[in-house]
């Protein structure tokens, strides 16, 4: 069977759940408040008639029968509280507020008429007992009350009887009984009612959130919900689900980027791949170079494509790791740059350039072996590369006052214009006077990715000026911060 | 030399074998894991090349399998994966060497030439002798015929790397690699720098060059 959507929904049925605990709950307290009430009364009624009693049999023990009828006779016509009766050993009323009930026995049928007063098969001794009554109230109705008594017989046989009218404690009890309904009643109701509008206030909230879910889902992620600043949680929910939207949105719209920047940055070294396939074939076919050649270029470029594609890739997976370096190691920053120093220093020599190295150790960093020796090897080879002949590249490794390690490459080439140098690290950007010099313009851009990923930055300044009729030079630097001891 | 190619990848394995069967090798194919782990199984191996990614059985399961079962024939990991975490599951489960896809060939069959000779030269030795050339570890002296050869600490790793190769073509990444221990783009052929004081230390004067310039593929001593 379908319930209705009302009861489907859970902000409804919670509510109902818990108005049933409650009415559970409150029930107990109410049963609990009856008892008690009754009981209360009950004990309050009893402790009266004995009290009454035990002044009347002290009344027929001093001063006999009749000042006890006497005593009776007053009682009932000023109206006491107590109902009496006095009535002979045979059962027969002497005085009192209370008739003799003529009633049969209830139980065998030729046993003697024992039950005489209102006291059923009274067997002497002191007897209690409730029973009603039929009395007129003040307004001259008649009204058939509960009376709770107790009948002893008195040391000359005749019995008294002493009661108390319970009418009034009935009325309270069936007052608070009342009123226990009515207040159970109006609590199922008001949290019916509140449950009801609750749960349309959830469902309506809920309502935005799926909306927007479902806006998603369809494809457009630039549905937001609506948030009113309420600070509940669905505002909560509602804030974070924008939250996690927005950095959707942000990583879709960078991998975008990505994706079109490898198209972009590809469709360059493959163009001048083709190019080059194209004039050696021209040239295999005019025969001024062989098949093999043409054969042995053609690898040559899909080798240097290959390494474009893998740099860009690089930049890509460091520029996503946003700040968290890849597969960190500590190692000595030192021994990196004294290895890096010793590989390059052979070719910078060959180039007819002085290389020095200044490197401290004990300069303790956690980053990516591979890749800081990546970017170091760009920032040297570029150095070499770009520095004319009989001049200057110095490698220094050293901790900045700051605390952080810093690896810098000098050298004395024509540098960098102080226009350009944001410039340089991007993309594929090459500079009019590089542009003969081998190379795919991501040297920069990687070193740039790899100090990133590292916490770090690369800095470009000026280098130590005019040296052996070139200058200024340049001076990079790779900072990042020292591991953490 | 007898090679078993794992891979799964039909025309990347075709390449791979004719490659290695023309540089004069007995090559036996696997197409996935578990037929290259029945394969090695039989035994009479020098070499495994074996793809990372294959179905059934990737090649991590079925090195550490006959690493397991003792079998210590060298293995030569292929694999795109080429981060240095990949490279370290590779070596950890009982690889000898790692090869990023894409390879040249020249740099394949040399790394597999380098597995497959370094079970021969086993043990512990402290003189090692190509030619005219002999090198004493111990004392970490050099000598061509009866001239010493002064060396710098690298060059002499390098030609201690060479040497236990000799004969063989090695290049320029598996030098910077097991030389200096960095695996990275140098740009400019660092290597080829040091690889040229290197000769000039060890060739210079001598009527026979022995360290060659293998064309396409790197250098090889020759005794």
């Amino acid at each position: 069977m379908k319930l209705p959507s009302l009861f489907r929904r859970t902000p409804f049925r919670l509510t109902l759940l818990f108005l049933a605990l409650f009415a559970a709950a409150a029930s107990a307290v109410l049963a609990y408040v009856y008892f008690a009430s009754a009981a209360e009364a009950q004990a309050r009624a009893e402790a009266d008639v004995r009290a009454e009693t035990s002044v009347l049999t002290a009344l027929y023990r001093t001063r006999g029968v009749d000042v006890l009828n006497q005593a009776l006779v007053e009682r009932v016509t000023k109206r006491s509280p107590y109902l009496y009766l006095l009535m002979r050993a045979d059962g027969s009323k002497i005085t009192g507020d209370l008739s003799v009930t003529e009633r049969s026995p209830a139980g065998t049928a030729n046993s003697p008429p024992s039950n005489v007063s209102p006291i059923e098969n009274y067997r002497g001794g002191e007897q209690w007992a409730t029973f009603r009554f039929t009395d007129t109230d003040a307004a001259g109705n008649v009204v058939r009350n509960q009376a709770l008594g107790v009948q002893v017989t008195l040391s000359g046989g005749e019995m008294l009887l002493v009661a108390q009218d319970l009418g009034d404690t009935e009325k309270y009890l069936s007052r608070l009984t009342q009123a226990l309904w009515a207040a159970m009643g109006m609590v199922l109701l008001l949290g019916a009612g509140g449950g009801l509008i609750l749960s349309r206030n959830v469902e309506r909230a809920m309502g935005r959130l799926n909306r927007v879910v479902t806006a998603v889902q369809e494809g457009d992620l630039k549905a937001r919900v609506e948030v009113r600043r309420s600070g509940d949680e669905l505002d909560e929910l509602g804030a974070g689900l924008n939250a996690m939207l927005d950095r959707l949105q942000a990583s879709m719209a960078s991998i975008r980027h990505a994706g079109d920047a490898i198209a972009h940055d590809l469709r360059s070294p493959l163009t001048r791949m083709r190019a080059k396939l194209e004039v050696a074939l021209i040239d295999a076919e005019a025969g001024k170079i062989d098949g093999v050649d043409a054969l042995q270029l053609s690898l040559s470029e899909a080798d240097e494509l290959l390494k474009t594609f893998n740099t860009v890739l690089a930049i890509a997976r460091l520029q996503a790791a946003a700040g968290r370096t890849p597969d960190p190691e500590k190692f000595d920053a030192g021994s990196l740059a004294a290895d890096m120093a010793e590989l390059y220093e052979p070719a910078a020599e060959d180039k007819g350039l002085e290389f020095s190295a200044e490197i401290e150790t004990g300069l303790m960093i956690e980053a990516n072996r591979p890749f800081l020796a990546q970017a170091l090897a760009n920032v040297i080879d570029n150095a070499i590369k770009y520095t004319p002949s009989g001049g200057a590249v110095m490698l220094r490794a050293r901790r900045r006052s700051s605390g952080d390690i810093e690896f810098s490459i000098t050298d004395t080439g024509p540098g960098v214009p102080d226009t350009d140098r944001d410039r340089v690290v991007e993309r594929f950007v090459r500079l009019d006077n590089s542009r003969t010099e081998p190379g795919s313009g991501l040297g920069l851009s990687l070193v740039a990715a790899v100090l990133e990923a590292h916490g770090g930055r690369v800095q470009l300044d000026e280098g130590p000026g005019e040296y052996g009729g070139f200058g200024p030079g340049l001076r990079v630097a790779l900072i990042l911060p020292a591991a953490v001891a | 030399m007898r090679i078993l190619v794992v891979e799964d990848d039909a025309e990347a394995a075709t390449a791979m074998v004719r490659g290695l069967t023309e540089a004069g090798n007995d090559v036996v194919h696997a197409v996935d894991g578990a037929f290259g782990l029945l394969e090695a199984q039989k035994g009479g191996y020098d070499v495994y090349v074996v793809d990372r990614m294959m179905p059934r059985l990737d090649g991590i399961g079925m090195v550490e399998t006959l690493r397991k079962d003792g079998d210590q024939t060298p293995v030569l990991f292929l694999s795109a994966m080429g981060e240095v975490e990949d490279r370290i599951v590779g070596l950890k489960a009982g690889g000898d060497d790692y090869l990023v896809k894409p390879y040249a060939f020249a740099e394949l069959i040399a790394r597999v030439d380098a597995l497959a000779r370094r079970r021969e030269t086993g043990g512990v030795q402290t003189v090692l002798k190509v030619g005219d050339l002999e090198m004493n570890l111990i004392a970490r002296t050099v000598h061509r015929g009866e001239t010493e050869i002064d060396l710098q600490p690298r060059e002499f790793q390098l030609l201690e790397f060479l040497m236990r190769h000799a004969g063989q073509s090695v290049t320029r990444t598996m030098l910077l690699e097991k030389v200096w221990e960095y695996h990275f783009d140098p740009q400019t052929n660092v290597i080829d720098v040091h690889i040229s004081r290197l000769r000039a230390k060890i060739d210079k004067g001598f009527d026979r060059a022995m360290l060659q310039t293998v064309r396409g593929a790197g250098y090889r001593l020759e005794p």
